[in-house]
């Protein structure tokens, strides 16, 4: 609605617009007329010298009188020099009727009645004249002709006169209506420049108006993209604030993990009955369950937070794949589920990878596989890619599954979306699986893409850009026998009691023997009292925390300032990893902690 | 008249001796022949008269000749005036000065400012559409200006110095 009110505003204020500028146009044209007007009436005044009228009628009287004379002369003085005299001012005075016996003259004269008889009397006097003094008169100049002449021109002094002193009135007359009708025209002007300057301000209003309108108007979009500015600052450290909050609580739900995962692995060593078995496999698998989730949600909050980082390293290609089938395979029998792993020949066999990310993404695209496929198979092929993805080797996971429409496939890489949404409760997970994957995917370079058609199955492709390399030389520490060591003695830094509780359970079943301290201050302390063959350190701890007591304790004399440190964290991200290093550490173990990590990393370090 | 004849052949010689200074500026006119139409007055170098440079017809139709049409406040349709431009008269009369009053048969004056005849073509006429004029047709000189291809020259003042039955120039 508003937009039309606008759009009604819009016209009217454009016609009203079209009507002031015509009025504007309509009072100049009216100013110029009257202009004209002025103008012409002043300049036929000057051009036909209508003023000048009254002079030449004056100057008609005066030639007049001077004829009169020179005939009075021309009695008394000689005759010779009379005529010629008398013949040049009779000229003169017939040159000057010309200049008032015109039409324009009978026009400006027409309220004189006087004016037509006068000159009609003065035209007979000049043909009465003519046969004297004409052009080629011979007739002789008597004294009786020339007071005949004299007689005449007696008779034409008061015509004449009364003439030459009505002209001036006349004129005078014609004077007052040209100034009155120049003062009429004049108001006129006025009026008329009056109402332009009204019109002028109206227009000067509107444009100001409209500089207002549109100086606010940008004056909006400015707080508007300020306000958005704001706005996306806000956003994005919000983001960054839930990015540190999940980093916390992935340490704050490791440790308890860590403790419960290793209860229920002691749990099942001790003698059960069938059934708590069966309860006892559950917890288990909704605690694999609950940290396969909890992964999830932490390689997400990496990912955004940019924290995620590739380490590729040397791998045996088809090894992997292998590790991947046999995992998976148990799966897929459990559903009665065909799984057919087939590697291409061609792909090579040693490549630049980094191995738990790549198992990361097939095991996720085949356990989605093998969940939405009811019945029928799942395959994995591996080949190398051709053409425009040539370089890379291709993973295709191809399943018989329920399939997905175009929208779904548009859809099924953004979080928490599964093929339907009715199916995500029936399916499980946490929808984050594929958005996690294609992410890896494309931070390795490579890309996750997906084909599919509803009923008939899906296929979802990995293109990796995985370089071919040359087989690594075996390290020769490996194969190391690291159940066939000997009992240590191993100082366990450690705040939580459940967790000394785990480890002391975890160390006594590898057949090591165990001193424990509560925080970083205890274990310097402990680290003082007697030698340990290995120290395990908590980071985050009370009083003194792992990385000081690591420092402390590399402090002392050889051989106290040269046991071996394994920290124990929570925390995934790569800086603690590293910060554990710069404080002297020399290796990291991830909470919860496995029975077979444990034993990696002592065999690693040498020690057993 | 009176004068002893010693002195007046001394200012005979003087008057002599003068002309043949000036003579390349101030080569006489030659007399005029016929009725003298015109007489330029005042500050004029080449005289062939007592008090300056007198015109006959002939004299002037000897002049390079010029013709305007113009309309006037004297006649009632535009009028074709032949003559001779005043500035070429003045210079075939070696005149030198700012001003030239006109003097009328009727003895209607009127100064004009030497500067309109360098400006404008102003005309010494004498021919009224090809016919010369007779002093009851304003004749036989007129002063005109070219009114009508000048607007600005349509006011009293320059109708005013377009004398008729001119006389007498008398330069100042």
């Amino acid at each position: 609605m508003t937009g039309g009110d606008a759009t009604i505003g819009g016209r009217l204020r454009r016609v009203g617009l079209g009507m002031l500028g015509a009025a504007l146009a309509l009072a100049l044209a009216g100013m110029a007329w009257l202009q004209w007007r002025q103008y012409d009436l002043l300049d036929g005044a000057t051009r036909y010298r209508n003023d000048g009228l009254g002079a030449s009628f004056f100057q008609l009287e005066t030639e007049h009188l001077r004829l009169r004379h020179q005939v009075q002369q021309a009695l008394q003085g000689p005759q010779e020099t009379a005529r010629e005299r008398l013949q040049l001012r009779y000229d003169i005075f017939v040159s000057r009727l010309g200049l008032v016996d015109h039409a324009r003259a009978a026009d400006v004269m027409r309220s004189q009645p006087a004016y037509a008889p006068t000159l009609r009397r003065v035209r007979e006097f000049i043909a009465g004249a003519d046969r004297l003094l004409g052009p080629g008169a011979r007739a002789p100049l008597t004294p009786d002709a020339l007071r005949a002449l004299a007689a005449e021109l007696d008779a034409l002094a008061g015509p004449l006169h009364d003439l030459s002193v009505g002209t001036t009135h006349v004129l005078y007359e014609r004077a007052t209506e040209r100034d009155a009708a120049v003062r009429r025209q004049s108001q006129q002007g006025l009026v008329l420049m009056a109402f332009q300057c009204v019109l002028l301000l109206v227009l000067a209003a509107v444009v100001l108006r409209q500089f207002r309108a549109a100086l606010q108007r940008r004056e909006r979009l400015e707080t508007l993209a300020r306000r958005l500015g704001d706005a996306r600052v806000e956003a994005e450290s919000a983001s960054r604030a839930k990015s540190v909050f999940l980093a916390n609580m992935s340490h704050e739900l490791r440790t308890p993990f860590h403790g419960l995962l290793g209860m229920m692995s002691l749990l099942q060593e001790t003698p059960l009955t069938a059934q708590q078995s069966g309860f006892l496999r559950t917890a288990r698998d909704s605690a694999h369950h609950l940290l396969a989730i909890l992964n999830d949600i932490l390689d997400i909050s990496k990912l955004e937070s940019g924290n995620l980082q590739i380490a590729p390293e040397p791998v045996d290609l088809p090894k992997l794949v292998r590790e991947v089938e046999a995992l998976m395979r148990v799966q897929a029998q459990s559903r009665g589920l065909l799984l057919d792993v087939a590697i291409a020949p061609g792909v090579p066999r040693w490549v630049l990878a980094d191995p738990t990310r790549l198992k990361q993404i097939l095991f996720n695209l085949l356990s989605n596989a093998v969940k939405f496929t009811p019945s029928g198979g799942v395959e994995l092929g591996v080949r190398e890619g051709a053409g425009a993805q040539a370089g890379q080797v291709l993973f295709a996971v191809l399943d018989t599954g329920i399939g997905m429409d175009a929208a779904t496939m548009e859809r099924v890489f953004h979080r928490f979306v599964q093929a339907d949404g009715t199916t995500s409760r029936r399916h499980g997970g946490t929808g984050l699986g594929l958005e996690i994957s294609r992410s890896l995917a494309r931070l390795m370079g490579g890309d996750l893409t997906v084909a599919s058609h509803v009923g008939e199955g899906s296929c979802f492709t990995l293109a990796l850009p995985l370089p071919g390399i040359e087989p690594p030389v075996p390290a020769v520490a490996t194969g190391a026998p690291a159940d066939a060591g000997r009992a240590l003695r191993v100082l366990v830094a450690e705040d939580h009691p459940v967790n000394r509780l785990y480890l002391e359970a975890v160390l006594g079943q590898l057949g090591h023997r165990t001193r424990f301290a509560e925080n970083g201050e205890d274990a310097v302390r402990a680290a003082q009292e007697e030698h340990f063959d290995v120290v395990l350190m908590d980071l985050h701890m009370p009083v003194m925390d792992g990385f000081a007591a690591a420092r402390a304790i590399r402090t002392m004399p050889a051989p106290r300032g040269e046991m071996p440190i394994v920290a124990l964290t929570a925390d995934v991200f790569q800086e603690a990893r590293e910060q554990a290093r710069q404080a002297g550490m020399d290796d990291v173990v991830t909470k919860p902690a496995q029975l077979g990590q444990l034993r990696e990393v002592l065999a690693r370090l040498g020690v057993t | 008249m009176s004068r002893p004849p010693a002195r007046r052949r001394l200012l005979w010689l003087l008057a002599c001796l003068a002309a043949a200074l000036g003579a390349p500026a101030a080569r006489a006119l030659d007399p005029p022949a016929g009725r003298i139409v015109l007489s330029v007055t005042g500050e004029v170098a080449r005289r062939n008269a007592g008090e300056g440079a007198d015109f006959d017809l002939a004299m002037l139709e000897r002049l390079p000749q010029k013709s305007l049409t113009t309309a006037t406040p004297w006649y009632p349709s535009p009028r074709r005036f032949t003559g001779v431009l005043l500035r070429d008269l003045l210079a075939a009369a070696g005149a030198r000065g700012t001003t030239a009053r006109a003097i009328a048969l009727n003895d209607y004056q009127v100064d004009i400012p030497l500067a309109d005849a360098e400006r404008h073509d102003v005309l010494i006429a004498w021919l009224l559409d090809g016919q010369p004029m007779a002093v009851r047709d304003k004749g036989p000189l007129v002063v005109m200006y070219p009114f009508d291809s000048h607007p600005e020259l349509r006011d009293a003042v320059h109708y005013g110095r377009a004398a008729w039955q001119l006389r007498r120039l008398d330069i100042r």
